[in-house]
């Protein structure tokens, strides 16, 4: 009975997890930095809840269970797409941050986009 | 004389300044929701003195700007040529599951059970006439199977070609919009925010058909590369495309679907440079994955390769063993042929023998020693014998390699059409929120979405490390 009840727990640990990826696809579909920002902290909580589902498993011994199984794969896939977008987000913003560094500051020697640095602007008056 | 006429002259010219700044506004506004349209800011500049008329001092001159970021529109472009790749390989490669569809009520892995079932069956009582009859049966059940799925993917095959013929034709429409767009913003005295957009919109569009670059030229008109190489639209020339079957990529390999290539207007072969889009997609599966499965080019495809070495082995085994199981030994028909002319129609031509009777199908293996059921049993154990014969691997085991690959590939589309809608729309928002800024707060404003993707990029790597130990401590 008490093993029946921590398998609860996982269980509950897993609809938890995926309770907070539905939220990160939501944030996601709107791309704000703020969006980004609060995926990334759900995401942290997607972590936690899902390192809980597997120390309790590791814990109590794990049964067949196909639908927590599926629970997982599914979950997998939905990871699957999350690090496709920030594999393709990632190529593109660098590629536009490389576009606009090179037409603010031209190239280096070595023909790479010039860095961006930041100037502090002093303003004097009287 | 000469200052009152200048002061009314430079009045004029200022209230004839504000009010195009007034009708810039009520565009923007009228515009506001129209698809490729960029804000246009009114921008009011002092005109210079000029010295020798004393005319139009301290007068004011509109000067339209346009809000268009040059990579904000690229990085669109480029995500939509991704999503229109994406979204056709899902799209065509979908269909192909029918065909490889690994459940056993599919129409392949059913009928190979139902033959290596009645093979069994044959080998408990060889000269039973209704079971050497049941493996006829079952045999003509295994051809059929494989003519029919070698139709469905000649079906699909078809339909790829074509739609590869309608993708050039729509990429040749879209250049001569584009030339003729070019051609009335170069007759245009000045910016005209309507051309821009519809010039705008019918770049996205041709985006998702094809990997562009598009570079600006003078007052607002653009030259198209297709590839980043070849010019599709150069000011007013227009340099149409067209896809072309290559018969000398099936020399050797007759019955293959020839490779279909890409060639500009001077019939220079550039299928090379199609990366992205619907087209590249398209062409993905013509000449690469659908001859892995069915042939095509210098490739004779899984299906056949499957299906030739499902008869050989048969009929291997039938005409090495004798119709008696005692002198003098009688050798047994084949059961399968097959066109071998055309190695990469093997599967449509897989047929049973006219010819064969029951009491022609050899169950006897002469050894020594004999052993009257001795080939029945061989073919009865042939899909699990060590190694198979399918490059090393049974009939069921390699028609499963092949679903797999159509599954991973499918599975592989939808994940990345997934993704690639949700990058679309980052690349649209960002291009709103960099409208019309100054390069360093687009910067800026790039490296905040950097690195907060960053961020989360690096949890979803260790959320997919755990995902795979859980799966490892779930059996299934």
């Amino acid at each position: 009975m008490e093993h029946a009840t921590e398998y609860g727990d996982a269980a509950e640990c897993l609809q938890a997890a995926q309770a907070s990826m539905r939220q990160v696809k939501r944030l996601l579909s709107r791309p704000s930095v703020e969006a980004a920002d609060e995926s990334a902290t759900l995401l942290r909580e997607v972590e936690i809840q899902l390192g809980c589902v597997a120390a309790i498993l590791r814990q109590n011994g794990s049964q067949p269970d196909a639908r927590m199984r599926a629970g997982v794969e599914e979950l997998q896939n939905e990871v699957a797409v999350l690090a496709a977008f920030f594999a393709g987000a990632g190529k593109m913003l660098s590629g536009w941050l490389d576009a606009v560094r090179s037409r603010r500051g031209g190239y280096t020697e070595r023909g790479q986009a010039a860095p961006l640095t930041l100037v502090r602007k002093l303003s004097v008056e009287g | 004389m000469g200052n009152l006429y200048s002061i009314l002259n430079s009045a004029a010219q200022s209230l004839q300044a504000f009010e195009q700044a007034i009708d810039v506004t009520q565009n923007n506004v009228t515009n506001a929701n129209s698809p490729g349209y960029a804000d246009q800011v009114p921008q009011l500049i002092s005109q210079d003195y000029q010295s020798d008329t004393g005319i139009n001092t301290g007068g004011v001159q509109e000067v339209t700007q346009d809000t268009r970021s040059t990579y904000a529109d690229t990085a669109v472009q480029q995500q939509l040529s991704l999503q229109g790749m994406y979204q056709q390989l899902q799209t065509t490669l979908t269909p192909l599951q029918n065909v490889f569809d690994v459940s056993s009520d599919s129409a392949i892995p059913s009928a190979l059970n139902a033959l290596f079932q009645s093979f069994s069956q044959w080998s408990t009582q060889p000269s039973n006439a209704n079971y050497q009859s049941a493996v006829i049966d079952a045999a003509q059940q295994t051809a059929s199977a494989f003519q029919q799925a070698a139709v469905q993917l000649g079906q699909i095959q078809t339909a790829v070609t074509s739609n590869i013929q309608s993708t050039v034709t729509q990429i040749n429409q879209d250049a001569a919009a584009i030339q003729s767009y070019n051609q009335q913003i170069a007759q245009s005295p000045q910016p005209n925010a309507g051309l821009s957009a519809q010039l705008e919109n019918t770049l996205e569009n041709l985006s998702s058909l094809a990997n562009i670059q598009v570079l600006p030229g003078n007052g607002g008109t653009v030259t198209v590369l297709l590839g980043g190489q070849t010019a599709l639209v150069e000011g007013d020339n227009v340099n149409a495309i067209q896809a072309v079957n290559d018969t000398a990529s099936t020399a050797g390999n007759p019955g293959a679907a020839p490779t279909i290539s890409i060639e500009d207007s001077n019939g220079n072969d550039i299928t090379g440079e199609i990366g992205t889009g619907s087209l590249a997609g398209l062409l993905s599966v013509s000449n690469t994955f659908l001859p892995s499965l069915i042939g095509g080019g210098q490739q004779v495809g899984g299906l056949n390769t499957l299906a030739q070495g499902l008869a050989d082995s048969v009929n291997t085994v039938l005409e090495g063993a004798s119709t008696t199981s005692t002198p003098p030994y009688q050798a047994g028909s084949a059961l399968f042929t097959y066109n071998a002319a055309s190695p990469a129609g093997i599967a449509g031509s897989l047929a049973v023998s006219s010819t064969i009777t029951g009491s022609q199908l050899a169950a006897a293996d002469t050894g020594p020693p004999v052993v009257a059921n001795g080939a029945a049993l061989t073919l009865a154990g042939l899909d699990s014998s060590d190694p198979g014969p399918v490059d090393g691997q049974g009939f069921t085991a390699y028609f499963a390699s092949l679903t797999s690959s159509v599954g991973n590939a499918v599975n592989n589309a939808n994940t990345q059409v997934t993704a690639q809608s949700q990058l679309v729309a980052q690349a649209q928002s960002l291009q709103q929120q960099v409208s019309g800024v100054s390069l360093d707060e687009e910067a800026v404003r790039l490296v905040q979405f950097q690195s907060s993707y960053d961020a989360a990029s690096k949890v979803v790597t260790v959320i997919n490390d755990t995902l795979q130990s859980l799966l490892s401590i779930i059996p299934g």
